[in-house]
């Protein structure tokens, strides 16, 4: 073969192969021609979806949405020719008929008759079409340049954004509640694993299990919260209507200042339009009284709530827990007011409550422990005026739907994590039906309360309860648990406290807007992907190349990194959903027709718990218990 | 609430002026008159009676919530004449069973929810849809196509009207 030959052999290789590819081309191009209102149709579904970010499978619905079209066109077409062969041919008749007449009304008119096929057919070609140029483009097969996957992403990104924008702003579209007990959370930007659709929601069960949300201050962390319980609110009431037992929302806001009585108010003004009766602001509006627990826990609390250290400190310790016990656990009945129990620190007190003859041993204790009673007492009196009048009483936490409790957590930890402590004690005694419900114990055959237990920034008031002992405790009561950090280094002491935290929140991790989300899309895990990688051919991709299958975040880092304010990447069972978050505003109809809330309780003025020294306390306690006999509501 | 008209038992009207004290006079009267511990063994229904309301009244929330309890058993027993029963899962017109009573309360409050909704929007895609719906009928004149695009467009109406849509009370 001469050089010549070899030269024009592969120029007509080359030719036929161009003239092949002209060829499927012209083909193409006749086609889609010749079905031109298929063609229309599914080109201008292709503008659209690529022009608001849809994925394919919007496409694919709207497609499914038109055929009840087809069926009723179909149907009134069977009525009138009564053939099957004219049935089916009819719409292949109006085709052919516009060709004869190719003027603009008559092009016109063949596309409105075909309308009722060709629109499904078109949407669903449509659908295929914008799924093969996501794949082609995000696989590297298609696209001028090699940073095309990232430049198309980034265009789709912030279409996806901008349309899901749109649906979070009509309310009508995110409601407090959907159907089928679902909570809407906002517009779906993109999903990555989980079933697509437009608003994202999620079932109010998963309230009921534990969740975790990490986001930067002012990343929207509390809208999301707001609008998770207030749907979770509404469902439960929903569900439980015929039971009448109504469900209760315990908030912790950790932090405190001025910010958290903004909040306070709007989930007041949320949860009143989500059906609840009573929203109770904690200390502002509402009191508690830690003296309805139970004896023995009153007894570990009041310990717990005091600092203790190890060595002497250890047994001065062990005493205080022994007169805290004899105090709280006297035959009379446990103490009904801080006043109560610090006369209850009393030697005389308690000699006299216990020697009935019957406590041999107790009265031996208090012997005892005579010499440092004036000290306990003393730390006591501290303690309880620190606490401040809202756990003194009256109310307990079946008197409100919703409590929310402002703890100062910056401004003062240590008090706020004393009264953490105390409210989460009172928080497990009422879901299991004592101390702080009116419905008394639970017993089998009845269900607990549904209970949802929100802690925003709980890092606040964390150094005497870690999280996850909180979490843990949240879970062997079966009550819900939410639990919030600005970081994931707020989520826990140490690495391992922030996975066991992370990883057993069965009910969704909620990421907002953070500089360290590598952990949490760690726990997300990952993804196959295709990744191309071609040749180049002078300035052009050249034929040459592979494809390998790689692996991606599920959850990506850079896009967390980047979310703005009021989006949030919502991480469960090995998938990711990006939503633009809805503020939460009940229905105006709600507020309508609902009842006016009573009036809110403003607490009785302090009371200090520091008597005047008197000559001598009294020789018995002077109560209603000695008239009317212990253990009476008084 | 456990008790029917605890305010009743203890003698008193469901005032929302009512203080704690009022409360606690109120069941100390009683209490002292039926104690078991009396010489003549007291009346212990009455004084269990008294102390079950004394429970449910001796804050203001509580108060509160048996008064919320008390409107609503009137307004049960007066029928629906006002709608507050919309907003409420619990209650329903009587004769209905759930299925149509969520129907009747649908129904019911459908011009609220467009009229608190976004109604410009709505009476926009509602013009598109009634101009279409005419053009699709009047290019298919005696074709079948026509039921079928007027079809589609309701479809499109309805779907994507809902977001105009005032959300149904309580939700």
């Amino acid at each position: 073969m001469t050089v010549w030959s070899w030269i024009r052999l592969r120029i007509y290789l080359w030719l036929l192969v161009k003239a092949l590819k002209v060829a499927g081309w012209v083909l193409l191009v006749v086609a889609a021609v010749v079905l031109w209102p298929v063609t229309s149709v599914a080109g201008l579904a292709f503008a659209v979806a690529w022009l608001r970010g849809w994925p394919p499978v919007r496409l694919a619905r709207t497609a499914l949405w038109a055929l009840p079209m087809t069926f009723i066109s179909t149907v009134d077409r069977a009525l009138h020719v009564h053939s099957w062969r004219a049935l089916v041919l009819a719409p292949v008749h109006t085709w052919a008929a516009s060709f004869h007449h190719l003027g603009g009304f008559h092009l016109v008119r063949t596309a409105v008759l075909l309308g009722p096929v060709a629109i499904p057919v078109g949407l669903a070609l449509g659908s295929l079409l914008w799924w093969w140029r996501i794949f082609a483009i995000s696989s590297g097969h298609a696209g001028w340049l090699a940073s095309a996957p990232f430049t198309f992403d980034a265009q789709l990104w912030g279409r996806q954004v901008r349309t899901a924008r749109g649906r979070t702003a009509a309310q009508g579209l995110v409601p407090l509640l959907a159907r089928h007990g679902r909570i809407p959370v906002g517009g779906t930007i993109r999903s990555v694993g989980h079933g697509w659709h437009p608003i994202f929601s999620v079932p109010a069960t998963a309230c009921n299990r534990h969740q975790v949300f990490i986001g930067a201050t002012g990343s929207g962390k509390t809208n999301l919260m707001m609008r998770l319980w207030a749907g979770w609110f509404r469902a439960t009431l929903e569900s439980s209507g015929t039971t009448g037992r109504r469900p209760a929302l315990i908030v912790l806001d950790c932090k405190g200042g001025l910010d958290a009585r903004q909040k306070a108010e709007r989930t007041k003004r949320l949860l009143y339009g989500a059906g609840a009766r009573r929203v109770a602001i904690w200390p502002e509006q509402a009191s508690l009284s830690l003296w309805d627990l139970p004896p023995g826990d009153l007894a570990v609390l009041l310990f717990q709530m005091i600092e203790s250290g190890d060595g002497a400190a250890a047994y001065y310790a062990d005493i205080m827990q022994a007169v805290l016990m004899l105090a709280t656990t006297a035959p009379v009945g446990p103490p009904l007011s801080a006043a109560g129990f610090l006369d209850r620190l009393n030697v005389r007190w308690l000699r006299v409550a216990w020697d009935d003859g019957r406590h041999p041993s107790e009265v031996d204790w208090i012997r005892a422990a005579t010499k440092h009673m004036p000290d306990i007492q003393l730390r006591f009196v501290t303690l309880l005026q620190r606490l401040g009048p809202g756990l003194d009483g009256p109310g307990n936490l079946a008197d409100a739907d919703v409590w929310y409790f402002i703890l100062e957590g910056t401004r003062e930890p240590s008090v706020a994590e004393a009264q953490a402590m105390a409210i989460t004690e009172l928080t497990a005694a009422a879901a299991v039906g004592i101390g702080g419900t009116t419905e008394g114990p639970t017993s089998a055959n009845t269900e607990p309360k549904l209970m949802l237990l929100a802690a925003d920034d709980y890092s606040a008031v964390s150094g005497r309860v870690p999280l996850s002992n909180l979490y843990e405790r949240g879970r062997s009561l079966g009550i819900g648990m939410q639990v919030s950090a600005q970081s994931w280094q707020g989520l826990g002491a140490d690495e391992d406290e922030r996975y066991r935290i992370a990883a057993t929140a069965d009910g969704g991790i909620w990421v907002l807007e953070t500089p360290y989300p590598e952990p949490l899309s760690g726990l997300a895990g990952q993804r196959r992907v295709l990744d191309t990688a071609r040749r180049m051919a002078g300035v052009a991709w050249g034929p040459d190349g592979t494809t390998q299958e790689r692996r991606a975040w599920v959850a990506d880092p850079e896009l967390i990194r980047r979310l703005e304010v009021g989006q949030a990447c919502y991480i469960h069972h090995g998938a990711a959903t990006f939503v633009q978050v809805a503020r939460p505003k009940p229905s105006p109809l709600t507020l309508m027709y609902q009842p006016l809330p009573a009036e809110p309780v403003v607490p009785p003025p302090r009371r200090d718990p520091v008597r005047e020294p008197g000559p001598e306390p009294p020789p018995v306690p002077v109560q209603l218990e000695d008239v009317l006999g212990p253990g009476g509501p008084w | 609430m456990s008790t029917p008209d605890p305010f009743g038992i203890l003698g008193l009207d469901p005032r929302a002026e009512l203080t704690d004290a009022d409360v606690h006079r109120a069941w100390r009267r009683i209490a002292t008159a039926t104690h078991p511990d009396r010489p003549d063994g007291g009346d212990i229904a009455e004084y269990t009676a008294a102390s079950a309301a004394y429970t449910a009244l001796r804050t203001a929330w509580g108060r509160g919530e048996a008064r919320a309890d008390l409107a609503q058993a009137d307004l049960v027993a007066e029928g629906p004449t006002q709608p507050v029963w919309l907003s409420e899962p619990g209650p329903r017109p009587p004769g209905l069973g759930p299925w149509a009573a969520g129907r009747v309360r649908a129904c019911w409050v459908l011009p609220l929810r467009v009229r608190h909704g976004r109604p410009a929007r709505l009476v926009v895609r509602a013009v598109v849809a009634a101009a279409a719906c005419l053009a699709a009928l009047r290019v298919c004149a005696g074709d079948p196509a026509g039921p079928g695009l007027v079809t589609g467009i309701v479809t499109w109406f309805v779907l994507s009207g809902r977001g105009d849509l005032a959300p149904p009370p309580g939700r």
